[in-house]
């Protein structure tokens, strides 16, 4: 009984984690504007995700090495330099739009303005990173993101026309009024979306530090293939209720309001604030995964000592890392920018990034050195280079159509 | 399938940048020192209490030490840090070898770690908590 | 002499001919008995999958064999020329095409190291990259 409990909790964590800021603006956006013709790079992406945070996994706990060692290890210091340079800038993008989204939530619950919330939000985190046991605030903020399943009630309350919904989806079609470019400069985004980088930095230096032991592998492997799918249908679930209430009345989104006005129009006040809870957990979690991330990756490229269960003390220059991101991620927000407009940018650099650790990760996958017996198996390897070539085409369109399209105006 | 060191003294052969550069260097605790940045090729035949003499080529040679630095600026825009900026870690601490270099010393006792020991000291340490274990349960 | 001095190195042949660059250099890790100085597990389940699968040697010296010399420049990714992996298809064999043609040369048979130049003593023998 207990293990079945501990086995349901690692799945229920694993969806609640899935929705960060990102899918949650990216998904209303899209369901606003396209419908939900789009649903099917949610599929793409949240496979995608499912083999590569597998693959991760398995390689972070069969190799003993977290991704950015194994980077800095295989790239040798100059390209694994640069690479460093680009997945640190975007994981503080993303920071930064994580911390707003916690701001944009807050102002949401109360009437303070979300100016005055950063830096509470920011010093909440660091607090959380500085005292908690780890554990318990994945497994608080997890369990409390599982509220965004309001998304899906909502969606049922409002009573809509499935076959319509489906026929948007299956084939795609996308509304006549948006151009084809501006179409795939969201499918783009979406992608991004799901497949964010800084997931793999942090459960790769998770499995690392923990030093899992076959049973953690497998229960990681449940987690994902199990977890990540589930969490994709809270995706879709906001998009959907985006283009049952927003699309038909022309409402572009262009704050958080807007993402939960479909929720609160179905269920009420209580709904919504159910679901602004759900907002905060998940977007707390997840400055929390990528405030991490940030002391990971320089932290690991620099060989400096590094983890979440060492005493800060025995880790002074990764904590020091955090603590300046953060900084960093507040400086920027208290230039009254846009945190939607910072989350929309953070998704799509997102997938411009995202070869640069996907194909160090692949080939790491089939090194016996570090695998021993354990390498990518023939299947793998085939879904793999197709994922590397999906990765690849994202991150290569992805800069064209943001000037193209005007970053999707 | 457990792969320890054979008994008996054996031979494994590997290349410098393939399996030795870059990689992490771990102290006798397991917490990460530095990475292997460079390393000093000395004179294979001195004996153990003469002071190391630089390798000459074609004549025998080992690894005399793995080699640290302020190469962060140089490994982005080329070239190399001056010999008296290198700081070296002897290889008779060397202990294991595998996907990282484990060392038979702890991290304190090496001048490498002295960035992270300050830090502690004067930083981090001094904040409230900064010493506490976060995996107790307090 | 440190490694970063000898990496890069331009390679030439006794009579001044370029030969190649140097790409790596061999090293010898002597492997002392295990002192299997890790506590006792109850059960197998228990232990970090990576501390059963990784190879971790104890080491002694760390002797210098000899330089491996490639055609071309630039240093192959992931060492693919020298060791038998073949995944994922097809970026090992690509690099296997690149660099193809390299060689060791034994450290007996080098002759001079000068700032960015490597040179081979004459008679200098050239032996299979591959690693054991």
């Amino acid at each position: 009984m207990k293990k079945l409990l501990g086995v349901a909790l690692g799945i229920l964590t694993a969806i609640g984690g899935f929705v960060d800021i990102g899918d949650l603006v990216t998904n209303a956006v899209v369901g606003s504007r396209f419908g939900l013709s789009l649903v099917w790079v949610v599929v793409v992406g949240v496979v995608g995700i499912c083999l590569f945070a597998s693959m991760s996994g398995r390689v972070a706990a069969v190799s003993g090495r977290a991704t950015f060692e194994i980077i800095r290890e295989r790239l040798g210091p100059r390209a694994a330099g640069a690479n460093l340079a680009a997945s640190f800038a975007i994981n503080l993008l993303t920071l930064t739009a994580e911390v707003g989204g916690i701001a944009l939530a807050l102002h949401l619950a109360s009437s303070v303005e979300p100016r005055l919330w950063i830096p509470v939000a920011a010093l909440a985190v660091w607090l959380v990173l500085w005292r908690v046991k780890f554990a318990v605030m994945e497994n608080v903020a997890g369990l409390l993101g599982l509220l965004l399943v309001g998304f899906g009630v909502a969606l049922f309350l409002l009573g809509p026309d499935w076959g319509e919904l489906v026929r948007q989806a299956v084939p795609p079609s996308p509304p006549a009024t948006e151009h084809v470019a501006t179409y795939w400069y969201y499918a783009v985004a979406l992608f991004g979306a799901a497949m964010t980088p800084y997931e793999v930095f942090f459960f790769s230096s998770g499995a690392v530090e923990e030093g899992w032991t076959a049973k953690d592998l497998a229960q990681n492997r449940v987690n994902v293939l199990v977890g990540f799918p589930l969490g994709g249908l809270l995706s879709v679930a906001i998009a959907a209720c985006a283009a049952v209430v927003l699309l038909p009345a022309g409402i572009e989104v262009s704050s958080l309001s807007q993402i939960v006005l479909p929720v609160a129009q179905a269920g009420g006040t209580l709904l919504l604030a159910v679901v602004i809870v759900g907002i905060v957990a998940a977007t707390f979690g997840a400055a929390l995964e990528t405030a991490l991330s940030s002391g990971y990756t320089l932290a690991q490229y620099l060989g400096w000592s590094w983890g979440k269960f060492r005493r800060p003390a025995r880790a002074a220059r990764f904590h020091l890392t955090m603590v300046v991101a953060l900084l960093l991620a507040v400086g920027i927000l208290m230039t009254s920018v846009d945190p939607v407009t910072v989350t929309e940018m953070s998704v799509v650099f997102s997938a411009v990034a995202l070869p640069l650790t996907y194909v160090p990760i692949l080939l790491v996958a089939n090194d016996p050195e570090y695998m021993g017996e354990h390498v990518n198996g023939r299947v793998t390897n085939a879904l793999g280079m197709v994922y590397l070539v999906i990765v690849v085409v994202a991150a290569v369109a992805a800069v064209p159509l943001m000037i193209a399209t005007g970053a999707g105006s | 399938m457990s792969r320890e060191a054979s008994p008996g003294a054996g031979v494994r052969v590997v290349d410098a940048r393939l399996h030795l550069l870059s990689r992490q260097v771990l102290d006798v605790d397991g917490e990460p020192v530095t990475t292997v940045d460079d390393l000093e090729l000395v004179a294979a035949d001195a004996r153990d209490d003469d002071a190391p003499r630089d390798a000459a080529p074609g004549e025998p040679a080992e690894v005399g030490a793995i080699l640290t630095g302020p190469v962060l600026v140089t490994r982005l825009l080329g070239g190399r840090p001056p010999a008296s900026r290198w700081e070296r870690v002897p290889w008779r601490d060397v202990g294991h070898v595998g996907t990282a270099l484990e060392l038979t010393v702890r991290a304190d006792s090496l001048d490498v770690h002295w960035p992270e020991g300050w830090l502690r000291e004067h930083v981090v340490g001094r904040i409230p908590g900064g010493r506490h274990d976060p995996e107790e349960d307090s | 002499m440190i490694l970063g001095d000898l990496l890069d190195a331009r390679v030439r042949g006794p009579g001044g001919e370029h030969l190649g660059t140097l790409v790596d250099v061999r090293l010898a890790l002597e492997t002392l008995p295990g002192d299997d100085s890790s506590p006792d597990y109850p059960d197998r389940e228990d232990r970090a999958l990576s501390e059963q699968v990784r190879r971790r040697d104890r080491v002694g010296r760390a002797r210098v064999v000899g330089i491996l010399v490639s055609p071309r420049s630039g240093a192959p990714l992931l060492g693919y020329e020298r060791t038998g992996v073949t995944a994922p298809w097809p970026v090992p064999q690509l690099v296997r095409r690149r660099h193809r043609g390299t060689f060791l040369v034994p450290w007996e048979d080098v002759a001079a190291v000068g700032p960015g130049e490597v040179r081979l003593a004459a008679g200098y023998r050239q032996e299979d990259a591959a690693l054991p």
